[in-house]
């Protein structure tokens, strides 16, 4: 199929970019990847009016390093974030999240910035972001602001975005002593998950836990952080049936998970569960060392 | 699709019943709805604009009937929706709980019927949107009955 007209704009400056973007809000899309957008216009369930391609646009990409983390430009493909020694380094829930992102042809056009805008319910990196507590700066004609993950993501398909601001980088807090671990099922690998949950947890040196956000996709209408699980085991020594307490806590409260063709509500609250349980036991795992 | 919950509203069952019968009040609280008249007793015919993320805003033409009319109790909608999108079509069951002289609880399931393009690419999240439109309706109507209920302090809010 073919998407439905539209006039195609390719700024060469950011300013330019916002200033297409403000003068046809709401009816303006950014094109970063395209990798869900393009196939939405192909279907026509979306008709843009007006596309800003942004791969034109010198400075949007790329890794470097900043006070206290990584930050991010907002156009940098998956695929580079794969391969990055420094993400490996730094953010390593980033570059194990990144296999589980679709197929390498999408992770090669996909970016970090589309990811977050597109904000889909069942997408690794809103959740990863929401895990390490990640700020997203975003830009439109009247300023820059920054917004921390935790308030992005408003609800299905739906963030905190203004119709002219673009998203121009991501900042992600250095690793320090923090563990991670990251999981899903999907039905094919590189499908959306079916469920998945990503989490970053902290141990006190007496072994209980200091500190823990578990995110959740594919649960809920958007990524979650649960909150009323990380509540259970804060405090705990993170023993086997802590963690399953935890898991029951984020299948039973924290996930509010629909019915489609693929799975009941029902089997992602059992997923939920079974995967809470697997991430935060290797998380723990790796926070005594073990890994 | 099926779609059931409870949701309380403060206020007495009678407003309550009146207001989900009012096609001015409906159209108002209904997201995406732009127009809604009585064509008949007991049947509605508007249309919504319904857009959602990635989806542009389309139309749908909205027919519904009501039955088994039992005030201020209970009743039924038959919905049939279409349009270019895709269409929905199926029942609704409504019944009204007096939980109080203020409060009612509202007790719906509805099954619903999606095909058209919209159930093709957006099965994965037809039940969340839908969720999601119920629970802004339900609140928006809580509001026309905190406004019913106290219109001198509503007009400040709305």
């Amino acid at each position: 199929m073919k998407p439905a007209p539209f006039e195609y704009f390719r700024p060469s400056t950011l300013d330019e970019a916002l200033a297409t973007m403000a003068a046809h809000a709401g009816e303006a899309k950014a094109l970063a990847g395209g990798q869900s957008l393009v196939p939405a216009m192909n279907f026509r369930i979306a008709q843009p009016s007006v596309l800003v391609d942004l791969n034109g646009i010198p400075g949007l990409d790329g890794i470097e390093s900043a006070t206290g983390g990584l930050r991010i430009g907002a156009l940098t493909r998956h695929r580079t974030l794969e391969r990055s020694a420094e993400v490996r380094e730094a953010a390593p829930l980033v570059a194990d999240t990144m296999p589980l992102v679709a197929h390498v042809p999408i992770r090669t056009r996909g970016t970090l910035g589309g990811s977050l805008a597109h904000a889909d319910p069942a997408a690794e990196l809103p959740a990863v972001m929401l895990a390490l507590d990640a700020d997203i700066e975003v830009c439109s004609q009247s300023g820059q602001r920054t917004i921390p993950a935790g308030e992005f993501f408003t609800g299905l398909y739906a963030t905190a975005l203004a119709p002219d601001e673009l998203i121009t980088a991501v900042t992600i807090p250095r690793r320090n002593s923090a563990a991670w671990a990251v999981d899903e099922v999907a039905r094919r690998h590189g499908d959306f998950a079916l469920a998945g949950v990503a989490s970053v947890v902290r141990l006190e040196i007496t072994g209980a836990v200091a500190g823990a956000r578990i995110a959740l996709f594919g649960v809920h209408e958007r990524a979650v952080l649960a909150d009323a699980a990380a509540k259970a085991i804060v405090g705990q020594v993170p023993t086997a049936e802590a963690i399953e307490a935890a898991a029951d806590t984020a299948a039973s409260q924290d996930a509010d998970p629909a019915s489609d063709v693929h799975a009941s509500s029902a089997f992602r609250r059992h997923l939920t569960r079974v995967l809470v349980r697997r991430v935060l036991t290797r998380a723990v795992a790796r926070a005594r060392g073990a890994e | 699709m099926i779609l059931s919950g409870t949701f309380t509203f403060r206020g007495p069952r009678a407003l309550v019943w009146q207001l989900l019968q009012d096609p001015e009040v409906l159209v108002k609280v209904m997201p995406g709805a732009q127009r809604l008249s009585r064509i008949a007793d007991g049947r509605y015919q508007g249309v919504m604009k319904v857009g959602l993320g990635p989806v542009t805003a389309a139309e749908f033409a909205l027919d519904v009937t009501l039955g088994d009319l039992a005030p201020p109790e209970r009743f039924t909608m038959v919905i049939d929706s279409k349009g270019t999108l895709g269409f929905a079509r199926g029942t609704a069951n409504v019944a009204l709980d007096e939980e109080g002289p203020d409060r009612t609880a509202m007790h719906y399931t509805s099954e619903l019927q999606i095909g058209g393009r919209i159930a093709s690419v957006g099965q994965r999240v037809v039940e969340s949107a839908a969720k999601a439109m119920t629970a802004r309706g339900l609140q928006a109507l809580q509001q026309a009955i905190d406004d019913r209920l106290a219109p001198s302090a509503g007009s400040t809010s709305s």
